[in-house]
Formats: C-alpha cells, structure tokens, sequence
C-alpha cells in the first residue's frame, strides 16, 4: 500500500490558475444579479414611494408576481428584485458545476450537482 | 410601507452590518436580535428578512474573495453538501417552530458567538499533506508578501459540523460562517483568508435554501426585507473600510459584551422570564 505524497507547490499554482477563468465567471454571474436584483429594488421601492402604494406584508408566490408586474404594481417589481436575489447563488451553483464538468472534474462536478439538486428540493419541498 | 419604520430599519440594519463585517461575521448576527427585540417583529419574518439579506452579502462580498483567490471552490461544494441538507432541515423546522425556542436557540448562537471572539484566531502556516480529494489550493498574500499553500485536513468532521452549522443557520437565518469559519481555520487548517472567503461564498448557498422556505411560507416581508437588504449592503461597504482603518481586535472585549448581552436578552425572552433592568418586561 502506497501512502499519497502531498501535492507540490507547482502542482498548486497550476490547480489554481486551472480555476481562475471558473472564479471570473463566478464574479460575472454574481456581480450581474447584484446590479439587476438591487437596480429592480431601488425602482420597485421608488415606484411605492412616488406612487403611495402600500407594500405587501408577504412576498407574492411567482404566478402572483408576473400578474402584479402586468398591471404595473410596484410589489411585483420588488418581489422580482427579491427573488432575482434569492436565485443568484442557485446560478453560480450551475456555473461552478459547469466549469468543473468542463476541467474534466467528475468528482467535483457530481458533487456541486447534488448541492444543486439540495437548493432545487428546498425551492420545491417549499412551495408544496 | 411606513417611510420612518423602513428608514429606522435601513439605519439599523447598516449599524448592524457595520458591527458585523468588523467582526467577520455578517450582518445576520446582530440583525434577527435587532428587529425582534427593539422593534417587536415576528421572529419569523425577522429571520426571513435576514436570510434574504445574508445571501445579498454573500452575492456582493463573495467577489472580492473569488477575485484575490482566497475561496476554495473544492472546499465550499464539498462541506456544502451536508450544510445545505442541514439548512433544508433547518428552515423546514423553523418556519413551524415555537417563536420562544426561536428566541432560546438564537440567544445560545450569541452566547458561542461571544464566547468564541476569545479563541484566538490560528495564523499558524499552513501544512501542506497528502491530497486524495485534490483541496489543496494557494494564494497570493498580498500582506504577508507570500504565497500561501495548504490543504483541508480533517473533512469528514468538517462535513459532520456543517450539517449542524446548516440546521443553525437554516433555523435562525443567519449565515452560518460564525461557525464555519472557526472550523475551517482551526479544526481544518485552513488559512484564515482563504476560510472568510469559502464561508462568505458557502453562506449565500446556504441561506438560498433557507430564504425559499420562509418565502414559500409567507414569511418574507418586503416591507421589512427592502430596507434591511439596502442597509445591509450601505452599512457593509462602511464597515469594510473602517476594519481597514480600525483594530478590530481591539474592539473585540466591546462587541463580545454586546453580543452577551443580546443573547441573554433573546434567552430570556424566549423563557419568558422578566427582567426589567434589561428591558425584558
């Protein structure tokens, strides 16, 4: 039985240069749901205000978002902004798995599926 | 919405971010204690809102760590794994828990929290053994003018512990890297740069599962999350350059006391014991 050998500086340097392009499209995804989620905040809170619309005291379910967004209701902006928010790790999730599947990494990508495949049973065990 | 509630909230929730990113634990922390103990919100929909805004920071803090490469991808999906079944676990309890074991649970996190602000953070060089799960990694500090290797030992208890800090962080809202730091960087070995910028990407994954269950419950008040969400982010870029400027350290004895003091409130409020001299009537 062999014992591993710890891995050396290089092999390091080169695993972490492999996965910078994979870190930058990380900061992409999560940079770009941070400017729309909270660009949609700040227009769905200033539509209330200069509307006097009152804000819902519970965030509507997304059949309820797209009809409130229809008629113009400023709740419906905010709770986009809310869920936009919400689903932006989701994205870098399958990002990461992306990037892991296309370094050839069949441990890793499997195991940022199944942490995908958690985050989706929370949405849908939720809105059972 | 009420103008002067949503701008008392926004006010707080950035002192509250402000406290938190000083002490490297986010802004969920002090925020849940805030809104349910001075403002009489729900404890529920407190921890909705603070689900919401931990994932914001999360989204927003992540990029700086991914840029400088202090997060370990490998790292977070792996301990992520258990943590955000943990979390799942968590949220679905809590959503239907008692609000007083809310309150005695969250209070017991302050205590820990202020308990562990005395353990000494390890700034100890990183060992680098063998790697059979290829989570070995190194980056660039720019501080130490040095490049710092390592690889995570001890996983399979890292893994055990996050499916606690999951239950914990699913339950209260609050990120979880209060305990995963510490546990990263001392248990695991993992520097204490590269173990902020795992956790600060692994709470976002984390507290996603968390939000969709009190959204899905109807325990997400956008009248409470849009101010605490804008607070959150103004008081965290404040917080970020004043760490800069402050010793954190040196602060640590104050924030500990205020820590203690919030949890002994929440315990006791969740016990329903009164103490006027503390404010619990």
């Amino acid at each position: 039985m062999t014992t591993p050998t710890p891995p050396t500086t290089p092999d390091l340097a080169q695993r972490q240069a492999g996965v910078a392009s994979l870190h930058q499209r990380v900061i992409t995804v999560l940079t770009w749901g941070w400017r729309i989620g909270a660009g949609l905040l700040v227009l769905g809170l200033a539509l209330t205000l200069v509307r006097g619309e009152q804000l819902p005291d519970q965030a509507l379910l997304p059949n309820a978002i797209l009809a409130d967004l229809l008629a113009g209701r400023a709740a419906g902006v905010v709770d986009l902004a809310i869920i936009l928010l919400i689903a932006t790790p989701v994205v870098a999730t399958a990002v990461v798995a992306l990037g892991f599947w296309q370094r050839h990494e069949k441990r890793y990508t499997a195991i940022t599926l199944l942490v995908l495949l958690v985050l989706i049973l929370s949405v849908v065990v939720s809105l059972r | 919405m009420d103008i002067t509630l949503g701008l008392e909230l926004a006010a707080v929730s950035a002192l509250a971010a402000i406290l938190g990113s000083m002490l490297g634990l986010g802004g969920g922390v002090f925020l849940v204690p805030i809104f349910t103990l001075f403002f009489g919100i729900d404890p529920k929909i407190a921890v909705g809102a603070s689900a919401v805004v931990v994932v914001t920071n999360s989204v927003v803090g992540s990029t700086v760590h991914l840029r400088n490469q202090f997060t370990n991808l490998r790292l977070a999906m792996l301990l992520q794994v258990t943590m955000a079944v943990g979390a799942l676990a968590g949220a679905l309890y809590g959503v239907t828990a008692r609000p007083a074991t809310v309150y005695v649970v969250f209070g017991l996190v302050l205590l820990y929290a202020a308990i562990s602000m005395g353990i000494p953070r390890s700034n100890a060089v990183a060992r680098v053994g063998p790697d059979p799960l290829d989570l070995g990694a190194q980056f660039d500090d720019s501080a130490a003018k040095s490049t710092t290797a390592y690889v995570p030992r001890k996983v399979p208890v890292g893994m055990g512990i996050s499916v606690g800090a999951g239950v914990l962080s699913g339950m209260l809202g609050v990120g979880g890297g209060v305990v995963m730091v510490p546990v990263m960087n001392q248990l695991m070995g993992v520097p204490v740069k590269a173990a902020v910028g795992t956790s600060a990407f692994m709470v976002g994954i984390t507290s996603v599962a968390t939000a969709s269950v009190f959204y899905a419950n109807g325990k997400v008040d956008p009248a409470v999350v849009v101010p605490a969400v804008l607070g959150v982010f103004l008081g965290g870029q404040v917080g970020a350059r004043l760490t800069k400027k402050l010793k954190a350290q040196r602060l640590s004895l104050l924030f500990a006391i205020v820590l203690l003091y919030l949890g002994v409130r929440m315990v006791l409020q969740g016990l329903g014991i009164s103490v006027p001299w503390l404010g619990i009537a």
